[in-house]
């Protein structure tokens, strides 16, 4: 079986899906999700809303039908995306989000129930990261681009140790597992967390976290400096959303 | 929820046109297929087929549970077909439309009524236990010929698919995770491929493989050919008012089965370039605790 590493690095391709306004692929630590992103369009008649468009994100697991995680996790989702689409400039419309997921990372040391999909927290950040791609590429106006990344807490050899994209071994053994997302201006979006923690943990994982998503690079170092940090940190999720949209423009614009 | 575009009727002229003159708008020919793609994910029962723009992820699971009481002796396998909004705003969630039930009937009957897979071979203990395999299929893009690429995607993952080793041992039923012992194949009888045609004209007189979405909103007629590459037809579907030669369907049944031959190499060659790839070193056979038949 080839299992995906969990430090390797995030992959995205915008635009993937020929028949919707916007769409991306991305993967990201054994997940891989796709999205496809309609809107404005016209909006049911239950949805519509006379001051804001409807933001409606849909989670479709890879097998199995989705049940109630799922609707908890599309939930979570629509309110933080509906925070930073500018919802106000489209009433009475329909902004509609579907996630496909098509990978997931594997526990070999477990055999899954896979009938009734349950997803986990873990796989938040990439259903989040695509979402945003998948807005990006519809050019849907957003009042700033989000990053998102997953924390977990795990006991080993007595020691607690952080880890950030956890593998699903180390969500099993995990004593807490978080997600956290950040604007482009470094605000916190979304902080979701499961298990015991305390208040002390909770400040190291937002430092760790803010870190993946937003540290910015200082202009005045130099490169070398850079990539030392980078290799210490994990990948920085706001450089790679700005590096996949900017090669995705200079392909679109390449005759000019 | 917004309606799907109809082309207009200049549009539906002109292509009809084209097609009396014997032309099509993306240049192929009438007999020819869109340039098709299959790739395998990283585990075992993904595969990911394009067919042109259009775009089908299939995903095999399996899991142990109880079979159904009339059917003590025998497994269990569906085919779950559900159109997202991703497919085209015009599809909602939980309403199956026209399209997808006859997508599911289609593949209901070309892969589980003609036997493809042996459902006797999932059963573990008689009226007790038995495998549940699950067939979902993720309709990504739709530019038209959805049946074929589905069918084509469905036959790939379940070849593809390894469904975790079991054994028995004093009434007590073991099933390893991977970690322990290497998941095996299912096991599978023969690959039946759809094959469409699609009708043109008044009469039906103009056929066409691998209708492209806006043909497949002009069209007449169709018929679909479920067969396998020994030439054995699982079923017949021809769908649309208009009828059609006897002596054509004939014609197109055999242009069917020189198709379905060159799907099931292509899926053959596919396969064992992906066992290739995950044999590193050649000690998976060594891995295998299965026995061969």
């Amino acid at each position: 079986m080839a299992s995906p590493c969990a430090t390797s690095a995030p992959e995205a391709a915008l635009g993937v899906l020929p028949r919707s306004d916007g769409s991306a692929k991305y993967s990201h630590a054994g997940y891989t999700v796709t999205a496809s992103v309609n809107g404005p369009i016209e909006a049911q008649r239950k949805d519509e809303n006379p001051y804001e468009a409807f933001v409606d994100v849909i989670v479709r697991p890879a097998a199995g039908v989705g049940g109630t995680r799922e609707r908890h996790l599309e939930s979570i989702l629509q309110s933080s995306l509906s925070h930073i689409i500018l919802i106000k400039n489209f009433p009475r419309c329909l902004i509609q989000i579907v996630l496909q997921i098509e990978d997931t990372p594997e526990n070999d040391y477990v055999n899954t129930k896979l009938v009734q999909a349950s997803l986990n927290f873990a796989i938040m950040p990439a259903l989040f990261q695509t979402a945003v791609l998948a807005l990006l590429s519809a050019g849907v106006p957003m009042r700033a681009t989000a990053a998102a990344t997953a924390v977990a807490v795990v006991p080993q050899d007595g020691v607690k140790k952080t880890v950030v994209d956890p593998s699903p071994r180390d969500i099993e053994i995990a004593q807490s597992v978080h997600v956290l997302a950040f604007t482009s201006h470094g605000e916190l979006l979304l902080a979701e967390s499961e298990g015991d923690f305390t208040v002390k943990e909770w400040d190291g994982i937002y430092e760790t976290a803010k870190k993946t998503c937003c540290h910015s690079t200082p202009a005045k170092d130099g490169m070398e400096m850079v990539l030392d940090e980078e290799a210490s940190a994990g990948p920085d999720m706001r450089h790679f959303l700005r590096s996949t949209m900017e090669s995705k423009v200079a392909a679109d614009l390449y005759w000019k | 929820m917004p309606r799907e575009v109809e082309p207009s009727l200049n549009e539906k002229q002109f292509v009809l046109q084209a097609l009396q003159e014997n032309l099509r708008l993306d240049g192929r020919e009438i007999d020819q297929y869109r340039p098709l793609e299959l790739t395998f994910g990283d585990q075992y029962g993904v595969a990911d087929v394009t067919l042109g723009k259009t775009r089908v992820l299939a995903k095999a699971s399996a899991e142990v549970t109880v079979p159904y009481t009339d059917r003590p002796l025998d497994g269990i396998f569906t085919i779950a077909t559900e159109l997202s909004p991703m497919t085209s705003p015009a599809f909602e969630l939980n309403r199956p439309t026209e399209t997808e039930v006859l997508l599911s009937r289609l593949l209901e009957k070309t892969v589980r009524r003609s036997n493809a897979l042996d459902t006797e071979s999932l059963c573990l203990i008689a009226g007790q236990k038995c495998w549940s395999v699950r067939v979902d299929v993720h309709v990504l893009s739709h530019d038209g010929n959805l049946i074929d690429a589905a069918c084509f995607a469905v036959v790939a993952a379940l070849r593809h698919f390894r469904k975790p080793d079991t054994s028995m041992e004093g009434g007590v039923l073991t099933v390893y995770t991977p970690a322990e012992r290497e998941p095996v194949p299912l096991s599978w009888l023969h690959s039946p491929f759809c094959i469409t045609w699609s009708f043109f004209g008044d009469q039906g007189e103009i056929a066409l493989l691998d209708a492209t979405w806006v043909e497949e909103q002009i069209r007449v007629a169709s018929c679909t050919i479920s067969l396998n590459r020994h030439g054995e037809i699982c079923q017949i579907a021809k769908l649309g008012g208009t009828p059609v030669d006897a002596v054509a369907l004939l014609q197109c049944s055999g242009v069917a089965l020189t198709k379905a031959k060159e799907f099931s190499t292509y899926l053959d060659g596919k396969l064992a370039e992906d066992t290739k790839k995950r044999n590193k070193g050649g000690l998976l056979a060594e891995l295998s605790a299965e026995n061969d038949r």
